[in-house]
């Protein structure tokens, strides 16, 4: 499992999230610093998020018979489920905070696409294996 | 084309629910929806059980715009799952098709994205890379150019003047998201996904319940002499309880609220623990091959008369509920002790069917589910406020102003109408008089997204609120 290439990709994809939605209503290009500078807690969350509620998935379960897959397809409706209900129930007790709105949205997207790629890992190695053994040929 | 189809929806989504609250709105939405669910799936929708669930969710459209109620909403919400649910799977118990509709309606995309079979895989790939590639295009100059703007505004004031007079304002991003939230919302139920394995275990799972390889007479006999002891001794001791409930209520004083409610509540959660103890107790009976054994039946006449008279106590309670609804007049939580009331008589009955028709635990939670997402769209279908109201002002023997005030204001129009005929407060009068002129107000602020019936047929009394 490449953690750490998930981690990145996913914070820049959480970062993204995050601040095109506080950009849509509120945006000062003084605000471009801030934005950059935020890369650092949104990578910390996204460690949090990441490794504590999806990465313990595919290390406890993974091995001959259970493929990442297999896993992927058992656990993340339920995943995606819960994860949905608490960032609407964030939402709105929060009384909509565009902030704190922006922060679940991005959570809930982001969590959601780490966890293909974590299940994509095991088909892109397969594929680009598959293409160099043609190229080879 | 069918990409077409998807912008267009999620344009009109944008249209239907940017800034604008429920009403209208939610009903367009929902047929809407069916078009777009048929023209996606036109195979789909000759199954007659996905032709009753787009009933029902049209007639929970239907009364969205005729109640606007929250209870309307979320039958509606409930029944856009059920259909969704439906299409992904038509043949799974209800409960697994909400699983498949919200499923499909959150996660989707993602579950499409990752399942696809290899060799579709292999072209995708190669459309990642150019999409990462384009992202790339876009992105990695549009950082660096607005970086490179920031620093060179601070060394020119000319260029400084010329970015300052640059006004994006025109475009409005929060309702590009928004339309990008429907297109999302659209391209998951386009292709309705399912959740594995719990649909293809329910699709395995019948409703029949099978004699096992170890039958064992004897082992069968001692059980069926404990349920029947045990059953026995139930059923005196619920005749005894009934008895002495009648006894009580030639006592009651239907004067005295707090009495009623004691009575009611007391009953009731007699009556909760009485029901979840009696379903226990048949289900654990009626497990197995308890149901093949030949000698069963005074087990099952006991079972019956047990039901029979938990049936005569839910009657009972359903009694005195309706006592303190004549003396009090109608409440939510009185509604709701009818409700359960009736939830809980179906229960009984799908647990007489299932000892009679020798069916297993799925049987009961299918039936039992079926019938609670039907009782919510009938429910859905009353405007309880209105009714409330107008049960309390002109046929119960009291009424508690205050609690009609400050319902919502689906009633405000009808106590407006009814406050001069009422023995009330000047203060309550003008309490009343003011929650209908807000109410009004807040009507003739709508929107078209935001209509519904009430403000259709109130159209002419807008001029004399203003006046």
């Amino acid at each position: 499992m490449n953690v750490p290439r998930n981690l990145a990709k996913s914070s820049l994809l959480a970062s993204i999230i995050f601040w095109t939605i506080i950009g849509s209503k509120e945006f000062d290009l003084d605000l471009i610093p801030i934005v950059m500078l935020s890369y650092i807690p949104i990578f910390l969350c996204v460690i949090i998020v990441v490794v504590g509620s999806i990465c313990p998935f595919y290390w406890s379960a993974k091995n001959d018979i259970f493929t990442k897959a297999q896993i992927f397809k058992t656990c993340f409706p339920y995943y995606t489920c819960i994860a949905f209900g608490l960032c609407c129930y964030g939402i709105f007790a929060s009384d909509c905070d565009l902030y704190f709105s922006a922060f679940c949205i991005s959570a809930y997207i982001t969590t959601n696409q780490s966890w293909v790629w974590f299940a994509k890992e095991d088909k892109i190695t397969s594929i680009l294996t598959a293409l160099n053994n043609k190229e080879n040929d | 084309m069918k990409n077409l189809i998807i912008i267009i929806a999620s344009f009109l989504f944008s249209i239907l629910f940017y800034d604008r609250a429920i009403g209208l709105n939610l009903s367009i939405f929902s047929l809407v929806t069916i078009v777009f669910l048929v023209i996606y799936n036109p195979d789909t929708f000759k199954n007659k059980t996905i032709l009753l669930q787009t009933f029902a969710y049209v007639l929970s459209a239907i009364f969205v715009f005729i109640n606007h109620s929250s209870l309307a909403i979320v039958s509606n919400c409930t029944a856009f799952f059920t259909l969704v649910g439906a299409v992904s799977q038509s043949s799974t118990s209800i409960y697994v098709q909400w699983f498949n509709g919200i499923y499909t309606s959150i996660a989707g995309f993602f579950h499409r994205n990752f399942d696809v079979n290899d060799e579709a895989k292999r072209v995708d790939f190669k459309k990642n890379i150019d999409y990462l590639h384009m992202a790339k295009l876009i992105g990695i100059p549009l950082v660096f150019i607005t970086l490179f703007i920031l620093l060179y505004k601070n060394g020119n004031p000319i260029f400084n003047d010329l970015v300052s007079k640059i006004d994006f304002n025109f475009i409005n991003i929060q309702w590009f998201l928004f339309t990008i939230l429907g297109y999302y919302l659209y391209s998951n139920i386009s292709k309705p996904v399912q959740v594995e394995p719990a649909t293809s275990i329910d699709l395995k799972t019948g409703n029949e319940l099978y004699q096992s390889n170890d039958f064992s007479e004897e082992k069968l006999k001692k059980e069926k002499q404990l349920g029947t002891t045990l059953l026995g001794f139930l059923n005196l001791l619920l005749v005894f309880y009934i008895v002495t409930d009648l006894l009580s209520m030639s006592s009651i004083k239907t004067t005295v609220a707090s009495e009623l409610s004691n009575h009611v509540h007391g009953g009731i959660n007699t009556l909760i623990a009485s029901i979840i103890i009696a379903i226990g107790i048949i289900l654990y009976f009626f497990r197995g091959d308890l149901n093949f054994y030949t000698k069963n039946k005074t087990l099952k006449n006991i079972t019956f008369s047990w039901i029979a008279l938990n049936i005569v106590l839910i009657i009972l309670i359903a009694f005195k509920n309706q006592i303190y609804i004549t003396s009090f007049g109608l409440t939510y939580k009185r509604i709701g002790v009818h409700i359960y009331i009736l939830l809980t008589l179906i229960g009984l009955i799908t647990t007489i069917l299932k000892v009679l028709k020798i069916k297993n635990l799925t049987f009961l939670f299918r039936r039992n589910t079926q019938v609670t997402f039907v009782v919510l769209i009938i429910c859905s279908m009353i405007n309880w406020d209105s009714h409330i109201t107008k049960y309390n002002l002109t046929k119960a023997k009291a009424f508690d102003i205050d609690y009609l005030i400050n319902l919502s204001n689906r009633n405000a129009i009808m106590l407006n109408e009814l406050k001069e005929d009422l023995t009330i407060s000047q203060e309550n009068k003008n309490r009343i008089g003011t929650k209908y002129r807000s109410h009004m107000k807040d009507l003739s602020q709508r929107n078209w997204q935001e209509w519904n019936y009430e403000l259709i047929a109130n159209l002419d009394k807008f001029d004399k609120t203003k006046n």
